[in-house]
């Protein structure tokens, strides 16, 4: 452990005597303040907030991203360079030990420059502005739902020739999409149910609300008209709808009756009492919002969330800069940054591998490959939840923590140790 | 194993590999080396000889391509015998923002001493290289000499038992090189076990009780300084070659 802290140290030491620390603060206090002046927003001063608070927090995460990998990258890859990795390596101290500590030196820098933006965000916030779980429907996954379509799906006359030839796997992912964007049409005057999980727990008798986005084939704003219902255990909840202009509407929910019973689930019903049928996606377009903490505690789960990306970013810099070359180890995670943005719009765009040639087939399967290997640092979006005020789950916050912060930086510096010594000697 | 030997090499060959892994050059071929507790043993030769290779291997950065290579009675990379070395590189390498005392503490951290003893250690060892009164200035505006002291310093924080010195007094002024060889030969006397290697034929006769002469990765020459019979340049030139082909060897090497 003594070890372990001296290399912290002295990580952190070099990042603030060469002024690096002094620079991250300058240019993350500049980019905070002036954030509300750069971004205007719709009109609203709500749409004003939501962009502030996306963008000024994102954009000292975006500068810390790419500072921190360049430093990352170097870390270990310079020292080796200017010779003084050698006077560390035949100390009594773990390959291992090593990467590690500098990438948890890198990791608290970027953690303490976050740390001082997320406080003139607090500052200039209300911390006890509401926010709200944003719950969605209870349902199979789509890969469950693709499984279950399969057998249907290829004894279908009507499907292509192509979809009957593909590869098991490739009409799995076709129907799986499919799932995920499926409507649901509910006809004028019928009823659907969707299920939420509320984990036993009582629901609120404030403060529940329904969201919903409605869509017909032609994209059309029509009348939507329906009553809605949420029942858990005993208790029962009511809205109604009358709304001719919004795409998305939220209707707030009264308790209409109290029950002492609880339930695991919630059941909501939505009746359509409009005259035409109205269509949406329930995976996407349904969600149950009830009533959170407050925005200060929303913060600092987006904070510990924003750390957790850079833990990732981190140290695979520190492990690339232990096997390569610096200019080649930041190349490498530079463009590896970029892939993990990139590749998930890449496969949106070609949803449909059946319609793709050869070349885009072989494309799009790397790219899969890419985006599988970057998800934790491309699905990372607690700012997109902060500036709409949706609760960022405990839980969620939790497994991101001890996937990004504990087991990628521990595996990832096992894996440094295993290469350290192959690069010494090369 | 036998306690009294600190270092064994056994037919130890290595070869660097170009990226495409075929062989470039055979910097080591064929060695075979003892150094006993106490000795202070040097390793001699014209630059490419495969002194710093051999050192390299010996302190586990570099894995010989055949052969064995023990430190302790173990394989230099494990923390048991890296526990009990000290290493002095060719050149310094000193991280530059760190003051003197901050980089004997950094080393002492690394080596398990507490901060308590980490801090004693420092001062006796500053002491020693004479350099109380720059402690706390930054190591990158030291004079090559200071550095070189630093990095003797820092060599020794761990109370090694086994110090491998590459060049000591390479950089030194005459006093300073002075010193060097008395620190060395009154840590020899307190039991400590030496590795060196120098260019300076006088250095190593001074202070060295065995040496090894290799040339072209290959043992040409080993005894004590003693028994040569001679003086060790003029045993070194008839084993390696004449002073002008040394010089026109190392000219263009």
């Amino acid at each position: 452990m003594n070890s372990f802290w001296r290399i912290f140290s002295l990580e952190f030491t070099a990042a603030v005597r060469s002024r690096t620390l002094l620079l991250l603060l300058v240019a993350s206090l500049a980019w905070m303040l002036a954030a509300p002046f750069v971004f205007v927003g719709d009109g609203t001063a709500e749409g004003a907030r939501a962009l502030v608070v996306h963008y000024s927090l994102g954009g000292v995460a975006a500068l810390l991203a790419v500072a921190l990998l360049a430093s990352a990258t170097g870390s270990i890859a310079s020292e080796r360079e200017a010779r003084r990795l050698q006077l560390t390596l035949v100390r009594p101290v773990r390959y291992s030990v090593v990467a590690l500590a500098k990438m948890a030196a890198l990791v608290s820098l970027g953690a303490l420059v976050l740390a001082v933006a997320t406080a003139i965000e607090a500052c200039r916030t209300d911390l006890a502005r509401p926010c709200r779980h944003v719950l969605s429907p209870v349902m199979p996954t789509p890969r469950e739902e693709a499984l279950a379509m399969y057998d249907a799906f290829m004894k279908d006359p009507n499907t292509p020739v192509a979809a009957k030839r593909a590869k098991k796997s490739v009409v799995l992912r076709l129907l799986a999409q499919r799932a995920l964007d499926r409507y649901d049409t509910i006809a004028g005057g019928s009823v659907v149910r969707w299920n939420f999980k509320t984990g036993g727990s009582a629901l609120p008798d404030d403060g529940l609300s329904v969201r919903l986005r409605f869509t017909n084939a032609y994209d059309v704003r029509q009348d939507v008209r329906g009553v809605l219902f949420l029942r858990s255990g005993d208790s029962v909840w009511s809205g109604s709808v009358s709304n001719i202009t919004q795409a998305v509407v939220e209707i707030p929910l009264k308790r209409e009756r109290v029950g002492a019973a609880t339930s695991e689930l919630a059941e909501l019903t939505f009746r359509n009492d409009g005259n035409s049928a109205l269509m949406l996606r329930p995976r996407r377009d349904v969600n149950m919002l009830s009533p959170a903490d407050g925005f200060g505690w929303n913060l600092l789960r987006a904070y510990v969330e924003l750390v957790a990306m850079l833990s990732i970013l981190v140290s695979f810099g520190v492990f690339l800069g232990a096997g390569l070359g610096r200019p080649v180890a930041l190349f490498t995670a530079i463009v590896a940054l970029i892939v993990s943005e990139m590749s998930p719009s890449v496969i949106e765009q070609y949803p449909d591998e059946l319609e793709t040639d050869k070349i885009d087939s072989i494309g799009l399967y790397i790219t899969r490959a890419a985006a599988e290997a970057t998800h934790p640092v491309s699905s990372l979006v607690p700012l997109e939840k902060l500036s709409e005020d949706a609760c960022i789950e405990r839980r969620e916050v939790v497994r991101t923590a001890v996937a990004n912060m504990v087991f990628a930086p521990l595996i990832l510096a096992l894996l440094a140790a295993l290469v350290i010594p192959r690069k010494v000697e090369a | 194993m036998n306690e009294e030997i600190v270092i064994s090499l056994k037919g130890v060959k290595k070869t660097f590999r170009d990226f495409w892994l075929r062989p470039t050059v055979n910097a080591v071929d064929g060695l075979d080396l003892t150094v006993r507790r106490g000795e202070v043993f040097g390793l001699l030769g014209p630059n490419g000889s495969g002194k710093s290779t051999t050192i390299k291997m010996i302190l586990g950065l570099l894995d010989p391509t055949a052969g064995e290579v023990l430190m302790f009675g173990k394989a230099p990379r494990s923390l048991a015998a890296r526990a009990r070395l000290g290493y002095l590189p060719e050149l310094s390498y000193l991280h530059p923002f760190l003051t003197a005392r901050e980089t004997l503490m950094y080393y002492a951290g690394l080596c398990g001493l507490s901060r308590s003893e980490g801090a004693k250690r420092t001062d006796e060892l500053l002491a020693m290289v004479k350099l109380e009164d720059v402690a706390n200035r930054a190591v990158g505006g030291f004079s090559k000499g200071m550095a070189r002291r630093v990095a003797l310093a820092s060599a020794l924080v761990g109370r090694p038992e086994l110090l491998v010195l590459d060049e000591p007094t390479s950089g030194l002024d005459p006093v300073s090189t002075k010193e060097v060889k008395m620190l060395v030969k009154a840590l020899a006397a307190n039991g400590m076990t030496i590795l060196m290697t120098s260019h300076l034929l006088a250095d190593a006769e001074d202070v060295c009780d065995r040496v090894m002469i290799l040339n072209h990765g290959k043992q040409v020459a080993e005894g004590k300084v003693a028994e040569l019979g001679e003086s060790l340049e003029d045993f070194f030139l008839a084993k390696v070659g004449s002073a002008d082909e040394f010089v026109l060897a190392d000219f263009l090497s």
